[in-house]
């Protein structure tokens, strides 16, 4: 194991301590940890498995090393969370509009002649 | 005689909307104006309430399309017969009114869209800038074309009307500027008899940018997902 792949998985570990004591803490609800959980134990096995996805890519025949593709990879993830955020936000936006305008009729009421 | 009302949604519109409404009431005592005053900090609701229109008050400012949604159901629950759709700006002229509601009231369309791109016989053209016109308003009109089966000659039409039973139909959910180019989606979706009108526009500023459009897009896209 190269003293990259040793610095990455003490980062890991020290985030999935993060996330364990969090929980402990009552901090983090069962779907967020679960979740974090998840994401670090497969950043974990990403960093320790780099040389073998080096070797996979080569097969494929991608000339990018294991760390590339992995930094692509989390850079679509990213893209994709902050796309959910924007959902979220519109859906939210939705909701606010609901509640405004229930409000500004609720204060008028229509006089039907 | 045909229930008509005005929305007009208005936000920090205080400079223009007495004199909007007066012009309104000067082209018929017989239309009920409703003002929705969409969370302005300055005095326009005030004024359109001195001014002799209804005013519904949005706390926040929601947009455009939520203000008019909000004005609409008003109007469809106080019995309204026709509705129109008329800005705050004082960009639109209340002497189209009438030639809009004209298709309704005959029983020849449901939606009546006043284009800024058609003119009557011996009418007052549009000022419209250059690059809205030939860059902005081309682009968007092809957009509405592809994405939306839209082929209306004012993308962005925003003098509209609709008969009750259209209004009542048109359940748009964009709250912002994307609004106009929803309505009409919806009106061509639900097969709905639609036609355009002469209407004009005095360009008094720019209005909606380039930046504008590609908001618009977005707004579109994520309403896509929501919905």
């Amino acid at each position: 194991m190269s003293l990259q792949q040793t610095i990455g998985l003490v980062i890991v570990l020290f985030f999935l301590a993060r996330v364990l004591s969090q929980k402990r803490k009552n901090q983090l609800n069962a779907a967020e940890f679960n979740f974090w959980l998840a994401f670090w134990l497969i950043a974990g096995v990403a960093v320790a498995l780099l040389k073998q996805i080096d070797r996979s890519l080569a097969q494929l025949g991608f000339s990018a090393s294991g760390i590339n593709f992995l930094l692509y990879l989390a850079v679509v993830i990213l893209f994709y969370f902050i796309f959910r955020l924007r959902l979220r936000l519109a859906k939210m936006e939705g909701e606010i509009t609901k509640i405004v305008k229930k409000i500004a009729l609720g204060d008028k009421p229509a006089d039907k002649k | 005689m045909v229930k008509v009302f005005i929305i007009i949604p208005a936000y920090n519109e205080s400079v223009a909307i007495a004199s909007v409404i007066k012009d309104i009431r000067a082209a018929s005592k017989e239309w009920q104006m409703v003002v929705v005053d969409d969370g302005s900090s300055d005095r326009t609701a005030e004024l359109a309430e001195t001014a002799g229109a209804v005013v519904l008050r949005h706390l926040v400012n929601r947009g455009q399309g939520a203000a008019l949604k909000t004005g609409t159901e008003y109007a469809i629950m106080a019995g309204a017969e026709v509705v129109v759709h008329f800005d705050a700006d004082g960009q639109f002229s209340a002497a189209d009114i009438p030639a809009v509601i004209a298709p309704l009231t005959a029983g020849a369309a449901q939606v009546v869209f006043g284009s800024r791109f058609l003119s009557a016989p011996g009418g007052k053209k549009s000022n419209i800038p250059w690059f809205k016109k030939h860059v902005i308003l081309g682009l968007a009109r092809l957009i509405n074309k592809i994405f939306l089966g839209v082929s209306l000659s004012d993308p962005q039409a925003g003098c509209r009307a609709f008969s009750r039973a259209a209004a009542a139909k048109l359940d748009w959910q964009q709250d912002k500027m994307a609004h106009c180019s929803e309505i009409m989606q919806l009106a061509v979706k639900n097969d709905l008899r639609v036609t355009e009108v002469p209407v004009t526009i005095i360009y008094r500023s720019f209005g909606q940018r380039f930046s504008g459009g590609v908001k618009i897009l977005e707004e579109f896209f994520l309403g896509i997902f929501t919905r």
